[in-house]
């Protein structure tokens, strides 16, 4: 767990006066917190970046950097959330004259990820993350004559759960989150990463399933990983798994599970296809949704050109939903989306984070920034539950985005939008 | 404005729970759905509704009453459920509906780093309440569907205060017989308070249904909760009572809310003790839901599962979930059972014949279309 009181953290006036202080300050912490030197080196200069672009004027900022093990992330702190945030937005051209605008965007693209939040009290929070990088090793196969199954599946301790991921890496299975036990294990110490794994009699793994959170009321499955040899007892112990996770997750504040990337052992019939996405080889795989709570009903607010498919889906489903017209975005300007770039997968998600009248033409300069960089998809997920996520549809259809699944909450449905393989 | 911080006031297993949002109003449920009529078969109520004496307090209401207090502790009932019962009027404690005996119980027994014991697949409010008062609920695996008396004493230790037992127990219908719960106490030996929750107990039919009440004369660590909510047909009025032994009812009573019973529900229930007419035809009412659904349930290959009480829950080839949804489009509200921790399994109350009959059609239906 990242000790929320143990952040290094520290207060500076907005512009570029303080700006390199605050970058000595992040390169200083980020070397004590074990990161190394080019990391170090890269939060620095999103935190000098960021604070030379911050208007005067707009209060003071807050710089944290928090270890995430995995990834180090420095958190920027705003007390308005009134900025203009058109720097921040990946998509913005470099040769664009305002220097601040620049500033932000370097910064933006110098993280691996970069995400905003509202922040207490009118403020507005932006997170930096840089991911550590692994040396690339050799995994060990598994031990032949595992099994059968003892008991129920359990939390791993560390060492078992090393174990199943190596295992899992050299037998390919489970998918890309059983990869890496190092990173695997930086996850769930971290808190972004629970797993449960079945056991031999000799406590050895046999098969795993992980799950991470997925916006604000849903968890991604990943898995289940498998060790066991072909046979009946395969099905049952992916069953078992996936009761043993249902059952932990239940009573708590998470509504479903949603798997992007089924593996081959998903217990299917435990699932609802709830749309298909396109993947790089061409061909198109299901989404697979679990809720675990009743789904009361709720509204999901859907642009005109998006409503024919939406309101087919929720028949299809059996969704309860009243479906509104959103009504225009308040600001006239200013819209901006986070990206999410997974460069191995040649994959780039977006997210509103802040919707204006301009919304649509944002979310097509998005797309047409990252394709001239050779990304060849583009995923967007649009929260249905709030009306300003609405805006950003029009340019993502435009750009050649289609919608693709629809993920059950009453809360806030989320729509999947995709380009075609 | 400026320097409050809400979360420095908010207690770290306040901020922690999840606050539990009821269903919305039948009338969006229709209007969200597409359906004209919705039946209730979640809530395990009683389609009979209330005995003929207490429909008769309600009909002859002078309304000007809304505006006097009610008595503040249930006198007259308290006396009356006593009566009934071989208790004296001082061991029984009136609620809001069963549920907040549940919180004046916790209250009055439970501190920082004590725990409760129960089972993971029962009855959800023992274990919130407990959560959001910072206590840990300890949940055992039930055994065969049923609580595991050998495991929850394994549970139970120095800091273990309260046990429930849900008898019969909701949603398996699982039961223990008065043996059984007479050798659990003994085991017991008055370490913790024990619960025995029987919300459901005026459905048991069986001999050897615990005789509670008088089990307490033995066991003073013993407290019975009963319910209005479901044989007598008064969920909507929200009246639940317990009763215990002398000294630990007066200890309860520190943490009651006095008046939180209102005026109508108190006469609703004071004439329903103890109708035995009601009683028989409501029997009667469930063991044919029961048969019916038996039948249904063969014809489709469901596993059934149940035991005592109005419900009944059965084993589905596809997710709870999701049979929930689609049966809501076809205007049948029955219970999903994965927040109980049964994936897979859906409960569902013996209603009227008309609700169960659209039950079936619905089922078959949404079952044929996977
Ligand atoms: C086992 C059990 N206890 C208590 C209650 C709550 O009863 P009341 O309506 O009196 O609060 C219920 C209601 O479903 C129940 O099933």
């Amino acid at each position: 767990m990242t000790g929320d009181d143990a952040a290094p953290c520290l207060n500076l006036p907005p512009g570029p006066r303080f700006a390199a202080v605050g970058a000595e300050f992040v390169r200083g912490a980020a070397a004590i917190l074990g990161a190394e030197p080019h990391r170090g080196d890269r939060l620095a200069l999103i935190a000098e970046e960021v604070l030379a672009a911050s208007p005067p004027g707009s209060g003071p900022v807050s710089l944290a950097l928090r270890d995430r093990r995995h990834a180090m992330r420095l958190e920027l702190g705003f007390t308005t959330a009134d900025l203009d945030l058109a720097g921040l937005d990946q998509a913005r051209r470099r040769d664009v004259e305002d220097l601040a605008e620049v500033g932000l965007y370097l910064a933006a693209r110098l993280a691996d990820q970069l995400t905003t939040h509202p922040a207490g009290a009118g403020g507005l929070r932006l997170d930096f993350d840089v991911a550590r990088s692994y040396p690339p090793r050799r995994a060990q196969p598994p031990p032949p004559g595992l099994g059968p199954v003892q008991g129920v599946p359990v939390e791993p301790d560390d060492a078992t759960l090393a174990l199943l991921v190596e295992w899992a890496e050299a037998s390919g299975a489970g998918g890309t989150a059983f990869r890496t036990p190092a990173r695997v294990l930086d996850q769930r110490a971290a808190g972004e990463l629970a797993a449960l794994v079945a056991l031999d009699a000799r406590r050895r793994p046999l098969g795993g399933l992980f799950w991470q959170s997925f916006g604000r009321r849903l968890m991604a499955l990943s898995g289940p990983a498998l060790l066991l040899p072909g046979g009946a007892g395969r099905a049952a112990l992916a069953t078992a798994l996936l009761h043993a996770a249902l059952a932990r997750l239940a009573r708590g504040s998470i509504q479903g599970l949603v798997v992007l990337e089924a593996a081959p052992d998903m217990p299917a019939e435990a699932f609802e296809v709830v749309g298909h996405l396109p993947d790089a080889a061409g061909g198109r795989h299901p989404v697979l949704f679990r809720a675990l709570e009743e789904d009361p009903g709720g509204i999901a607010w859907v642009p005109d050109m998006l409503r024919g498919w939406v309101a087919g889906t929720v028949r299809r489903l059996g969704l309860g939903r009243d479906i509104e017209a959103p009504p225009p975005p308040a600001r006239a300007t200013g819209a901006a989306m986070a990206a999410e770039t997974d460069r191995a997968a040649s994959r780039v998600t977006l997210r509103p984070l802040l919707a204006a009248a301009d919304a649509a033409a944002v979310a097509l300069g998005n797309v047409a920034l990252f394709r001239a960089q050779g990304f060849g998809q583009f995923r967007a997920v649009l929260d249905l539950g709030q009306p300003s996520h609405a805006a950003f549809a029009e340019g993502l259809v435009q750009a050649g985005l289609a919608p693709a699944a629809l993920i059950p909450d009453a809360a806030g449905d989320l729509l999947l939008l995709a380009t075609p393989g | 404005m400026s320097g409050f911080a809400l979360e420095r006031l908010v207690p770290a297993h306040v901020q922690a729970f999840e606050a539990y949002v009821p269903s919305p109003p039948d009338d969006v449920l229709r209007r969200r759905f597409g359906v004209a009529h919705l039946h209730r078969l979640n809530n395990n109520e009683n389609p009979l509704g209330p005995p003929a004496a207490s429909r008769a307090v309600l009909a002859r209401w002078d309304e000007r009453e809304a505006a006097l207090y009610p008595q503040g502790d249930g006198w007259h009932l308290r006396r009356a459920i006593a009566g009934r019962f071989g208790l004296d009027a001082e061991q029984v404690i009136l609620g809001n509906g069963a549920n907040e005996v549940i919180a004046f119980v916790i209250k009055a027994f439970c501190e920082a780093g004590d725990n409760i014991v129960t089972a993971d697949r029962t009855f959800a409010v023992y274990e919130w309440l407990a959560s959001f008062s910072g206590i840990e609920p300890r949940l055992v695996p039930l055994r065969d569907h049923g609580f595991d008396d050998a495991a929850l004493l394994r549970a139970i230790d120095a800091r273990s205060r309260v046990v429930f037992l849900c008898n019969p127990n909701n949603p398996t219908g699982s039961w223990w017989d008065h043996a059984k719960l007479a050798r659990f106490l003994d085991a017991v030996a008055g370490r913790a308070i024990v619960v025995v929750d029987e919300a459901y107990a005026e459905f048991a039919e069986a001999p050897d249904f615990p005789d509670s009440f008088a089990l307490m004369a033995r066991h003073p660590n013993l407290i019975v909760f009963r319910t209005f909510s479901k044989m007598w047909g008064l969920a909507g009025l929200r009246i639940g009572w317990m009763a215990a032994a002398p000294a630990v009812a007066a200890t309860v009573r520190k943490t009651t809310i006095s008046y939180s019973v209102n005026r109508l529900a108190l006469e609703a229930a004071r004439e329903a003790v103890w109708d035995e007419a009601h009683i028989a035809a409501s029997r009667a009412q469930v063991r044919a839901a029961r048969a019916g659904l038996g039948a249904l349930a063969e014809r489709l290959g469901l596993t059934m599962l149940g035991g005592i009480g109005n419900f009944a829950m059965l084993r589905l080839p596809m997710p709870d979930t999701v049979v929930h949804r689609r049966l809501m489009a076809r205007g049948v509200m029955a219970r999903a059972m994965t927040s109980f921790r049964y994936p897979g399994w859906l409960r569902v109350s013996f209603g009227s014949a008309p609700a169960m009959a659209a039950f079936g059609q619905a089922l078959e239906a949404v079952l044929a279309e996977r």
